[in-house]
């Protein structure tokens, strides 16, 4: 507090005296003698340090804040080289950091809002803008400049200088312009590219504050390449009105941190709001689209633990609780038991106590969530094992129709095979009595195969798992007892479990009457439509195995009878 | 006639070579699988390939399968493809890929060797063949009202032999009518049916099936 009521105090006498200064020498400066030069001086330097403060004292460690109360510092200093500035050590100070601002700034925009540079290309290009400013046009160029030797007679003491050498000076200057067109360019082109590579959510909360920084690098590198012929900065008219966009820019920057923080709180009032909500039994899934809403992340989930660690969403639905890039999770514990994992937006930790809060905040209603979706779990699960049931039965069937076919069947024509030769042995020896046996023996085989056949369709008609739905009801349509007419079919396979199931509901319907049958693929459905006439047929078992695929039968009147439909997800 | 025989099941093949040896034919290969099958075929140049409709790996139709390779490769083989399905699907699948000299016939005919070499023979003259149980099912199934209704008892007979894969020629044997009369009867079948008439018994099969097959 202390520090920063010093810094506060320093802000202001600093900016107060560079005005003087101006005031005094205004031939040597940038903000001329102008009201509105004053003004820009004064606002933008004492903005920066304010706002400058404000980040700081929110949010310890982090560098932005430093940063811009140290930008807001380098922008009054930027006018203290003036030849009419009386002290030597003012003097000095301004050769040394006149060109700093620029660097500090656009080091602040680009960390924010973390407080550290997003990559190492980053990294580089800032210290080379601090190497242009501070140290080719700062130090380098003030080790050897005699102010009296070269031109500057009222010019104050350089109290760092070695030596005079008004070429090394020229040089100096020149290859610091060049280097500032350079770095300026850069950082504004890798300012732009960190807005387009940001996520929606992060640009959110960069935009604000990262365009206005681009503005006001443009306005550095059109300084730059005004200097370039020059061969040194300077402050001619052209100087004059960059400068005041620089000023306007940074005012922009300041004010988008500050932006930040009235949305921060805007949140805290959403969040208060939502526990209002909450209040009033919120339904499932509403405690979702509240955390987002008072959270501004859309994107934010809820998970809830189930017992062998899985997760599940409200609706009962397995869903990751792992943290991945750009989402971070808040778990809310209670007795040593989560309750639920909250997964957010990453950059909402640099606000890690809302998070806390609005999760907090919502405990009661977490908890009566998780219990739904337990329960919804415990739904899934028993589908599932219900939907395996159905599955496993139907592959048994389909095994043993093969087991019927390859084996019993194929066993007993070779059988009859065998005793056919047999009876064309004992015929040929003149043996009629057993070749009269034989024949019996034969006929006796044949029912058996025919049998085996009737057996092996009854529990699954292989037609069905060859060659679909469709083909399985066109072969009804040989066999039943009464007429079966494919009115308009899909050829598409579907899912064993569908097939098999909708086929039931065919040839059951096919048990009491003519019917004509509808096969199509609507949606993410496999739809069965069957008209028949007279009473509806009983359909209970077939409901069941319908409704544990997740799907409807509906028997409906119709002018000629009953349309029987079986909806059946085949997704 | 020179025949190959293909079948997994060992008592099945042996037993259908030994049948068909007795009554004449030369059996000049045995197969357990596909590869075999189409390996005799190449090497024996037979007149015609028996092909039971289930062979590994799937036992499913991989009969199918390999008649329509056999025909691909060795246009002038005959193929009969035995299988234990009455569902006239598999007989359409096979007739759809190889639409003449070849037949479909069920299992249970095995034993009776006439019927078993009269359906070679046919093959081998270009017929096309389909078992009489399957033909009969199909029409015989349950019907609402159909043109079928409108035929005669004689045409339905004509008809049913029609679908089988007879020719002109062999239902008037069978019938003991005249040609003439056969050739009238088709032509009123078809007409009565709304059906093309085709120079070719096998279109003529395929047309027919069809028809049976579809809703009327």
């Amino acid at each position: 507090m202390i520090a920063a009521v010093a810094t506060a105090v320093c802000g202001i006498s600093v900016g107060l005296g560079t005005l003087a200064l101006v005031r005094h020498s205004p031939g040597g400066s940038l903000a001329g003698s102008s009201t509105l030069g004053a003004a820009a001086l004064l606002v933008t330097g004492w903005l920066a340090i304010t706002v400058g403060l404000g980040t700081w004292r929110r949010h310890r460690g982090n560098r932005v804040g430093a940063l811009l109360v140290a930008a807001g510092f380098a922008w009054f200093v930027t006018e203290w080289n003036n030849p009419g500035a009386g002290s030597a050590p003012v003097f000095t100070v301004g050769l040394l950091c006149y060109t700093v601002c620029p660097p500090l700034v656009v080091h602040a925009a680009l960390s924010y809002p973390s407080g550290r540079l997003a990559s190492r290309v980053e990294t580089t290009a800032v210290a080379v803008a601090y190497v242009g400013s501070l140290g080719v046009l700062g130090l380098g160029v003030a080790l050897v400049f005699e102010p009296g030797d070269q031109g500057c007679a009222q010019c104050a003491a350089n109290l760092v200088a070695v030596t005079g050498n008004a070429g090394l000076v020229e040089a100096l200057n020149r290859a610091g312009v060049w280097l500032g067109v350079v770095w300026t360019v850069v950082l504004a082109v890798l300012a732009g590219w960190r807005l387009a590579r940001s996520t929606p959510a992060a640009r959110h909360v960069r935009l604000p504050v990262l365009v206005p920084a681009v503005a006001y690098l443009g306005a550095g590198a059109a300084t730059y390449v005004h200097a370039l012929d020059r061969g040194f900065l300077s402050n001619d008219e052209l100087d004059h009105d960059l400068w005041l966009v620089q000023a306007g820019a940074l005012v922009l920057v300041a004010l988008g941190l500050v932006a930040d923080r009235v949305r921060a709180r805007r949140a805290r009032a959403a969040v208060a709001r939502m526990v209002v909500e909450l209040a009033e039994a919120p339904p499932p899934g509403g405690l979702r689209d509240a955390l987002a809403g008072a959270l501004g992340d859309p994107e934010l989930e809820v998970a809830y633990p189930v017992i062998d660690g899985r997760y599940v969403d409200s609706r009962g639905l397995p869903i990751s609780a792992e943290e991945t890039a750009g989402r971070a999770t808040t778990a809310l514990v209670s007795d040593d038991e989560t309750i639920a994992v909250v997964i957010h937006r990453s950059d909402l930790l640099g606000d890690r106590r809302l998070v806390e809060e609005a999760v907090s905040a919502a405990r009661l209603a977490f908890e009566n969530e998780r219990l739904h979706a337990e329960a919804s779990a415990q739904l899934a699960e028993l589908r599932n094992s219900q939907e395996r049931l159905v599955a496993a039965s139907d592959a048994e069937r389909r095994r043993l129709e093969r087991d019927l076919h390859d084996g019993a069947q194929q066993r007993l024509v070779g059988l009859t095979l065998a005793t056919r030769l047999m009876r064309t042995q004992l015929e040929r020896e003149g043996s009629t009595n057993p070749a009269r046996w034989v024949a019996a023996a034969e006929a006796e085989l044949r029912q058996a195969v025919d049998d085996v056949r009737k057996l092996a369709a009854g529990l699954h008609p292989a037609v069905l798992s060859d060659y679909g739905l469709a083909a399985a009801v066109r072969a009804l349509a040989e066999t039943g007892t009464a007429p079966v007419r494919l009115v308009k079919a899909t050829d598409e396979r579907f899912s064993s479990a569908a097939e098999t199931t909708a086929f039931l509901v065919v040839a059951e319907a096919a048990k009491i009457g003519p019917v004509s049958v509808t096969i199509a693929h609507r949606d993410t459905n496999l739809v069965v439509d069957v008209d028949a006439v007279g009473a509806p047929p009983r359909l209970v078992d077939l409901e069941d195995r319908v409704g544990v695929l997740g799907g409807t039968i509906t028997i409906e009147s119709t002018a000629a009878g009953i349309r029987i439909r079986a909806v059946i997800p085949c997704a | 006639m020179r025949v190959v025989v293909a079948a997994d099941s060992m008592l099945i093949r042996e037993g259908l070579a030994r049948l068909l040896a007795e009554a004449g034919c030369e059996i000049v290969g045995t197969a357990s699988n596909a590869a075999e099958l189409l390996h005799h075929v190449a090497v024996a140049n037979p007149d015609v390939a028996i092909v039971d409709i289930k062979m590994p790996p799937t036992f499913t139709d991989e009969g199918i399968a390999a008649a329509g390779e056999i025909r691909r490769r060795h246009p002038d083989v005959g193929v009969l493809v035995l299988s234990h399905h009455l569902e006239s699907e598999y007989a359409m699948r096979l007739l759809t890929e190889v639409p003449e000299r070849a037949g479909y016939l069920l299992k249970d005919r095995l034993v009776d060797v006439a019927v078993l070499v009269d359906a070679l023979r046919r093959i081998v003259e270009g017929e096309c063949v389909v078992d009489p149980t399957i033909v009969s099912r199909l029409v015989h199934r349950p019907r609402d009202l159909s043109p079928l209704d409108q035929l005669s008892e004689r045409e339905r007979e004509v008809l049913g032999l029609i679908a089988e894969g007879r020719s002109n020629q062999a239902i008037s044997q069978r019938l003991f009518v005249s040609h003439k009369t056969v050739e009238a009867h088709v032509r009123q079948i078809l007409l009565k049916l709304g059906l093309v008439e085709s120079p070719d018994d096998h279109r003529r099969v395929l047309a027919v099936l069809t028809y049976l097959r579809a809703n009327p």
